[in-house]
């Protein structure tokens, strides 16, 4: 088996991380999209896919639920039960997140509201660590189905790795902060029970109100009050997200390009991942040059003397580019753990668009340390 | 061209925003002293000039360019020691999570705060007869900065948040003092974003955009008789036409954001090994010619 493919046969969730702009929506279409043709029963979860993506994978402005994707003719390999599917679905946070509240509220008043809370609707709608949240709990509803076999998902851009994977912890510990329900306590015994920071936290808050007009102090209040009967089911499902991220068949991708901004900002990721007590599996390295052809293949070919300067001339432009390159690579290899290892995934000279393209780069994926 | 004191660089993520704030602020530092502000808080821009960003101090690169780093939470952190002037306890209650949470879900606070901020600078930028050059995050989050006013004004409608909110408005609709540039690559996706964020600049949020610019725009170098001719040579042919296709791209992509009222400026591709000050100093000419002059 070619190692590219065993590193799909391997893991069942494939998490893909990365800044912005690095092309992590293309690679996970592409990774989905090759674990479809190796036989794999997958579904790819994306946030935010540029227009053409979305029409490639079918899906459109309100996709929430899976929906099957066509794949390029394929047979169904050996060994497999099933030939491949593909589902690709979009995720988005705030249906989501309405859906959650729906499902745990313990009541209709209680779920009323939660969803006219104005520091939940900030947080629902805005709010990138909700995003994050959310897409977990997606997760875990798509891998709570045994007969997929494959699970890539697609996360929202980070300006640090970590943020994601770190996302149900945080919102727990919102929900269960019991200093900001006593923050907005009238006074009494309950004033007794506040650290100086949390009354601290009250003066300022208070004082914010009065300048602003918001009424936080209520709002946060109100919020952390009414998802008290619900705190359990959060946690629990939290708990399930983490032991998931963690789980030997999940492999954590790391998607860059080449550029030594991007990879840069790779390393770090890597760091934080390690820190953080996360196996790396992965970096996949985007839009990697083609070879550069030789330039003895001029000198056996008659051409006009001009068109041979100008294929030198472009020859030694694009050399530069690849040496670029390579040194950011190289830097890559020396600062990322031993087991990780490097794939490159090609530049295809064009804006992928279809699944053929994305199949293409999927096919193309190649282990270069 | 009179340009803006305060020019806010964004664009698509991987279009060289930093490469290109860093490009226009060693342009403007041959003619007036010049801050390059850090908002991505990466040190991205910073690193180009083999320097390195810790904490709020700024750090000089030559007699008329400095560096400094803005980050919300510092923006954050100062106005709440203005609010709790007990050092130990406004500390603490930054360190506190609860904390961070309610001010998380306050709608904008810190990015308010860093604009104000910006203004601030601004007004002494213009006072000192300097420019400021902001490295901005990518354009979907930059838009959603630079419209925290307008909806801060719709939240607070009285008091001192309506006031500060008003006047930063007012300071980013002045032309005079305030412009972003956009940049971008010739690819299609790129070419795209930059319009759909001029346009919302423009019409949303009534925000002057001084220039779109095109970065990595290589020379055609081949015209079609050469392609024809490369035939026998397909890899050569190959990355011939992809060099032509990337040509062919920027500079119609530039017509269509001139169309749309932006102007726009090449940027040559740089076929260098590596991005450096001297790469800088190069791409900040081109810049300076048709920024400036």
């Amino acid at each position: 088996m070619k190692p590219e493919d065993e590193l799909i046969e391997k893991h069942r969730l494939l998490v893909c991380l990365g800044a912005g702009g690095v092309g992590k929506t293309t690679v996970s279409a592409s990774l989905a999209v090759k674990a479809a043709l190796l036989g794999h029963v997958t579904d790819v979860m994306t946030v935010d896919p540029a227009p053409r993506l979305l029409d490639a994978l079918g899906l459109d402005a309100d996709a929430h639920q899976p929906r099957r994707v066509n794949l390029p003719a394929a047979r169904a390999r050996k060994g497999h039960a099933h030939p491949g599917r593909l589902r690709a679905l979009k995720l988005d946070p705030k249906h989501t997140f309405d859906a959650i509240v729906a499902r745990h509220a313990p009541s209709e008043a209680a779920r009323e509201a939660i969803l006219r809370n104005s520091i939940y609707r900030n947080l629902s709608g805005a709010l990138a660590g909700v995003g994050d949240y959310m897409a977990m709990e997606r997760l875990l509803e798509l891998s709570a189905d045994s007969r997929t076999h494959t699970i890539v998902l697609d996360t929202p851009p980070a300006a640090e790795a970590i943020d994601f994977l770190d996302a149900p912890r945080r919102l727990l510990e919102l929900l269960n902060s019991r200093a900001i329900v006593l923050l907005s306590a009238p006074g009494g015994i309950f004033r007794s029970q506040l650290k100086l920071v949390d009354i601290a936290a009250r003066a300022v808050l208070a004082a914010f109100d009065r300048v602003t007009g918001l009424h936080l102090l209520g709002d946060v209040q109100q919020f952390v009050q009414s998802f008290e009967g619900m705190y359990s089911g959060f946690a629990e499902r939290a708990e399930r997200a983490r032991n998931l991220i963690r789980a030997a068949d999940t492999a954590v991708v790391v998607v860059t390009t080449a550029e030594a901004g991007p990879i840069a900002q790779a390393i770090e990721f890597v760091t934080a991942l390690n820190n953080a007590g996360l196996t790396l599996s992965l970096v996949i390295v985007n839009r990697v040059m083609a070879a550069v052809p030789d330039e003895a293949e001029l000198d056996s070919v008659k051409l006009p003397a001009g068109l041979k300067r100008k294929l030198r001339r472009n020859l030694a432009d694009y050399r530069a580019l690849k040496y670029r390159e390579q040194s950011s690579l190289t830097a890559l290899r020396d600062a990322i753990p031993d087991n990780a290892r490097i794939v490159v995934a090609p530049d295809l000279g064009r804006e992928p668009q279809t699944i053929a393209d994305l199949a293409e780069i999927g096919a193309s994926l190649s282990l270069v340390g | 061209m009179t340009l803006a004191r305060v020019l806010f660089v964004t664009g698509k993520g991987g279009t060289g925003k930093s490469t290109i704030a860093a490009a226009l602020a060693t342009a403007l530092a041959r003619r007036r002293p010049t801050i390059l502000a850090d908002l991505d808080g990466r040190g991205a821009a910073a690193a180009l000039f083999g320097a390195r960003l810790s904490g709020p101090d700024p750090v000089a690169i030559s007699q008329t360019l400095s560096l400094i780093a803005l980050s919300r939470e510092g923006e954050l952190e100062a106005f709440i020691e203005r609010i709790v002037p007990v050092r130990a306890i406004s500390r603490r209650m930054l360190k506190s999570r609860t904390f961070a949470y309610v001010t998380a879900a306050l709608p904008g606070l810190e990015a308010f705060l860093l604009l104000e901020r910006l203004s601030i600078m601004g007004s002494d930028a213009a006072l000192e007869d300097r420019y400021l050059v902001v490295d901005a995050p990518a354009s979907g989050s930059a838009l959603e900065l630079l419209s925290v006013p307008s909806g801060l004004s719709g939240v607070a409608p009285t008091g001192l948040l309506n006031r500060l909110a008003h006047s930063v408005g007012t300071f980013l609709s002045d032309s005079s003092r305030f412009a972003t540039i956009l940049t971008l690559t010739p690819e299609e996706l790129a070419i795209r974003e930059a319009l759909e964020t001029a346009t919302a600049i423009r019409d949303r949020l009534g925000i002057a955009t001084a220039a779109a610019i095109m970065n990595r725009t290589p020379s055609a170098l081949f015209d079609d008789t050469d392609l024809a001719s490369l035939k026998p040579l397909p890899a050569h042919a190959a990355m011939a036409a992809r060099r032509v296709a990337s040509y062919g791209r920027s500079a119609l992509g530039a017509a269509r954001l001139r169309e749309a009222g932006v102007p726009t400026i090449a940027l040559p591709m740089l076929f260098t090994p590596a991005v450096g000050r001297d790469q800088l100093a190069e791409l900040g000419r081109t810049l300076e010619a048709e920024l400036l002059d």
